[in-house]
């Protein structure tokens, strides 16, 4: 019945379609006579897009790819960055007339001329680049680029059950929820995000009212209010998250996992019929709609996977995937996975991991014989553990495309705004990486562009002031280097004013005014908590928002920032990003005969502890001197339990490390193991929160090692140090 | 709103809705009646949000502070419902003090 | 009783779309074709909801958003606004206008129906 009705709605479309291509028209011949009022051009760009967001809908693929190019070639016209003049208009009749046959020939299912298409869309492109021909290599580019704007059906379809899952596994979530009166102004409302938190499960909602001033001192619509709610549930984190989608920058919300009900079992019957349904879901006792789409079930093949026969798998699918995996051009055929069911394969893929590690040394103690049928069937389940989560990596990584566009746009805007004239180029559209990195990637991207633009470049009469041309260039550009992804944000502007920064850094007390800085370190304080340079907040760059932010997203995906600054030629900022959340740079560490991993991103330095450099104070606390700046020295072994006895900083290692708010905290442990990229296989979800930990990981040898969380043993050590220290502490920026 | 001015004792009906923009009227309306024992009619009750939720938290407290009596009759099935959405239960909320 | 949607787009596809998803999920649906309308049809109707496209001709959505989020009858009433592509600028800034929540288009109903219950009684 659905289906009749979108045949109508299509009708409708066409139709409608045949009104905007007249308004197109009618608006072109105007501008060509000379008529050049802005809302004529609103109304022309409007036309397009509305066309391109109606074959977006049905999925008139060759329509939307069309009016795409048209509409970015109409927008740089709306802004006044392409001239009217009547060989651009002529050039956007003829587009006009184009766009009307695409339009028939989706309707009547037609034909159109190819190359008639492509050769306008390649004009119109050309004319948006400042009407410079295209040359082979931007063309390309531009061609990816479209493919890219893969307009998702509509899937009216309201019949279908929501999958249920199989086996739901109970977990129980703690949600912490604090609106602010933000939330409520823009009729968000607690009280149903509440209801809908209740929906995932068995809650219990708690009210903590400690804040609630008395009636003659409330603000009516201000906000005082917080909830926790215990939530037991088969939902995951992700599925919480997405309840308060709409409220998270008008809220505080924090939501922690605290144990599996069930108890973790090693159970080889389990692992393998695990195994099967995450490789095969068909095999399984799974409902259809459970299953995994096709491409998300064929494995890579890593090394020669000798399968037992119930975990054998086709390798005319594994040949296949690698071909999946090496093509990326627009013909390559593609699945869309749901998102939670790629989180549930990644999870699952996960779990076994760890289960498959700890199977091992259980088999040993069972006194069975390498060589064994066990032990041989425990080495192929390795194997094919591996190549599972290789290629279960490998769906989960998208180009870096998705977010490096929205980026023209952005810098248009801003360019617009500042009264500067910008040029954005950028480089490694194709790189990929783990799509969750991606989607957090946009913010901090979107800032470091707008920072690049207001802060960055100069105006343009400064700019022929210094002998530059008047346009600047801002790069965004995207690599793999040794197993991460590296983006950099460059801009050929007038480079940090160090004197500026430093004097605004002393005037805000984040650094003493005798503070020896090298020109790194000088360049490096804007990213500390509070500094802003620009005198009065600007209304691109200063939404709140500054650097440390961006610092803090950046290191909160497992990367590092940093910014190389030359007066006068510009600044480059540089994010080096792992190709995944689910692994981790870390240093192996021994504390008190446990293997302990520490995440490198938070380790600013190693060093040898010298007698003279620690000083003990009362309560058994202590601190390092690091070039004379006084480190609270923290013994890791002391802090989670693992020894009642002090260590010995002589024989040990410290670790500086930055944690929240760029505090530096040295951590004590006994000796360095080395570096080595871990998966993360969160804790909480198989075992329940341990203080100090972050996470477990399974090492090359098959050992569990448990993650260190830097900010948690920080914060506690601190608040026990406090009393003690504090009017001995000099920040370390 | 009704009310029976210049009684020791003072009945309030609340509305409907008690939405954002109806938290500031509540407010000032119950703090006119500050000092004297209040019953809330939430008889009428249909909707009830977070920021009317803090009214009505911060009122009872007020009034528990004064050592005054305040309290709901005849709550509609509705705002009984938003209330345990909330994490409270009438019960709690007419008989005890709210932890503060 | 059933709740009501005003949906304002300048673009009848997209209306005669949400106007199907949303009878289906059982709500009632007003219309308006621009910012200017919507806001007499706001004032005619006493919606539940809005849910509003953001290119359109003499009023945007953030100009209407604004009007709505500025008239005390009718600041309270949620709105869902429609972007294209998860558009994290257009998003941003529909947020700053006082924009409640916002729907990917071309939108998935199901979704839609989950948005709208999220944000409304």
């Amino acid at each position: 019945m659905a289906m009749d009705a979108m045949a109508v709605i299509k009708q409708t479309f066409f139709q409608e379609c045949e009104e905007q291509l007249a308004e197109l028209e009618m608006g072109l011949l105007a501008i060509e006579n000379g008529d050049h009022d802005q809302e004529i051009v609103n109304a022309v760009f409007r036309a397009v897009h509305s066309i391109k967001g109606g074959a977006g809908a049905f999925s008139l693929d060759d329509l939307v790819h069309f009016a795409h190019i048209f509409e970015n070639t109409l927008d740089l016209m709306r802004s006044n960055r392409l001239q009217p003049t009547p060989e651009v208009v002529k050039t956007m009749l003829r587009a006009a007339d184009v766009l009307a046959d695409l339009v028939r020939a989706a309707r009547d299912d037609g034909d159109f001329d190819d190359a008639r298409t492509e050769a306008l869309a390649q004009e119109l492109a050309a004319l948006g680049n400042g009407g410079v021909a295209v040359s082979a290599a931007q063309e390309k580019e531009e061609e990816v680029d479209l493919s890219q704007f893969r307009p998702r059906p509509i899937a009216f379809n309201f019949d279908e059950e929501p999958a249920a899952p199989a086996e739901p596994e109970k977990k129980t979530f703690s949600i912490r929820f604090k609106p602010k009166p933000d939330l409520y102004a823009k009729a968000n409302e607690a009280a149903l995000l509440l209801r809908e938190i209740e929906r995932l499960g068995v809650a219990t909602i708690t009210c903590d009212t400690s804040e609630l001033p008395l009636l003659s001192e409330l603000d009516p619509e201000g906000a005082y209010l917080a909830w926790t709610v215990e939530l037991k549930t088969d939902a995951d984190e992700a599925t919480i998250r997405e309840v308060f989608e709409f409220v998270e920058w008008d809220c505080d919300l924090e939501i922690k996992g605290d144990a599996a009900s069930e108890a973790e079992e090693l159970d080889v019957l389990a692992l393998i019929r695990k195994v099967r349904e995450a490789v095969e879901p068909e095999a399984a006792s799974v409902s259809p709609e459970e299953s995994v789409p096709a491409k998300a079930r064929e494995p890579e093949d890593r090394g020669p996977v000798k399968s037992a026969d119930i975990l054998k798998i086709d390798q005319s699918k594994i040949d296949q995937s690698k071909a999946d995996h090496a093509a990326s051009g627009p013909q390559q055929t593609t699945s869309r996975v749901d998102r939670d069911r790629l989180d549930r394969l990644s999870e699952l893929v996960g779990e076994l991991v760890i289960n498959q590690a700890m199977l091992a040394p259980r088999v040993t103690e069972a006194g069975l014989a390498r060589g064994s049928d066990v032990t041989v069937g425990l080495d192929e389940l390795e194997q094919l553990t591996r190549g599972i989560q290789d290629s279960v990596m490998a769906i989960r990584a998208q180009p870096v495309k998705s977010v490096f566009q929205r980026m023209p746009r952005l810098v248009r805007e801003v360019a617009a705004m500042t009264g500067k004239s910008v040029r954005l180029f950028t480089e490694g559209e194709n790189t990929e990486v783990d799509k969750t990195v991606i989607e957090r990637l946009a913010d901090p991207l979107t800032h470091m562009i707008r920072n690049a633009i207001d802060h960055g470049l100069e105006k343009p009469e400064k700019r022929l002031a210094a002998g530059k041309p008047e346009e600047g260039l801002v790069r965004l550009s995207a690599a793999h280097r040794s197993g991460r992804i590296v983006i950099e944000v460059a801009d050929d502007g007038a480079g940090i004013d160090r004197t500026r920064v430093r004097a605004s850094a002393v005037n805000k007390g984040l650094i003493s005014a005798d503070a020896q800085l090298s020109d790194d370190e000088i360049d490096n304080l804007i990213f500390l908590p509070g500094f802003s340079t620009a005198e009065k907040v600007s209304d691109i760059s200063g939404r709140g928002v500054g650097m440390d932010v961006v610092k803090r997203s950046i290191q909160a995906l497992g990367g590092r920032i940093s910014i190389t600054s030359k007066p006068g030629q510009g600044s480059v900022f540089t994010l080096s990003l792992p190709l995944t959340l689910a692994v981790l740079d870390g240093m192996v560490v021994t504390v008190a005969g446990q293997t302990l991993v520490v995440p490198l991103t938070a380790i600013v330095e190693t060093l040898q502890p010298k007698g003279a450099d620690v000083h003990g104070f009362g309560g058994g606390a202590r601190v390092i001197a690091i070039r004379n700046m006084f480190t609270p020295l923290i013994d890791v072994g002391r802090e989670l339990g693992y020894r009642n006895e002090a260590a010995d900083p002589l024989t040990g290692v410290a670790l500086l490390v930055e944690s929240e708010g760029s505090m530096r905290s040295a951590l004590l442990v006994d000796a360095i193991q080395g570096q080595r990229q871990v998966v993360i296989k969160s804790l909480e979800a198989n075992y329940r929160h341990v203080h100090g930990i972050a996470a477990a990981t399974i090492l090359g040898d098959g050992r569990v090692a448990l993650i260190l969380d830097v900010d948690a043993v920080v914060a506690n050590s601190r608040a026990d140090m406090t009393a003690y220290l504090e009017p001995n502490l000099a920040l370390a920026g | 709103m009704t009310s029976e001015l210049d009684t020791p004792h003072a009945t309030l009906e609340l509305a409907e809705v008690l939405d954002l923009k109806a938290a500031a009227p509540l407010a000032s309306s119950l703090l006119a009646h500050r000092g004297r024992d209040v019953a809330l009619d939430a008889s009428r009750v249909r909707r009830l949000g977070g920021q009317c939720l803090q009214v009505l938290l911060s009122a009872k407290n007020t009034w528990n502070a004064d050592e005054m009596s305040f309290e709901f009759i005849n709550p509609s099935e509705d705002f009984a419902d938003a209330l345990l959405g909330f994490g409270f239960s009438l019960d709690k909320l007419m008989d005890q003090e709210l932890s503060r | 009783m059933s709740k009501t949607v005003l949906t304002v787009d300048d673009s009848r596809t997209m209306r005669d779309m949400l106007m199907l998803a949303l009878t289906e999920a059982g709500y009632h649906v007003v219309q308006a074709e621009d910012g200017v309308h919507g806001l007499e049809v706001l004032r005619a109707t006493e919606p539940d909801v809005i849910v509003t496209d953001i290119n359109m001709p003499r009023m945007d959505g953030y100009g209407f958003i604004k009007g709505v989020r500025g008239d005390e009858q009718h600041r309270t009433i949620p709105i869902l606004v429609l972007t294209t592509e998860s558009d994290a600028e257009k998003k941003d800034r529909a947020r700053r206008a006082g924009a409640t929540g916002w729907i990917v288009k071309p939108f998935d109903p199901v979704k839609l129906v989950d948005a709208i219950r999220r944000v409304a009684t």
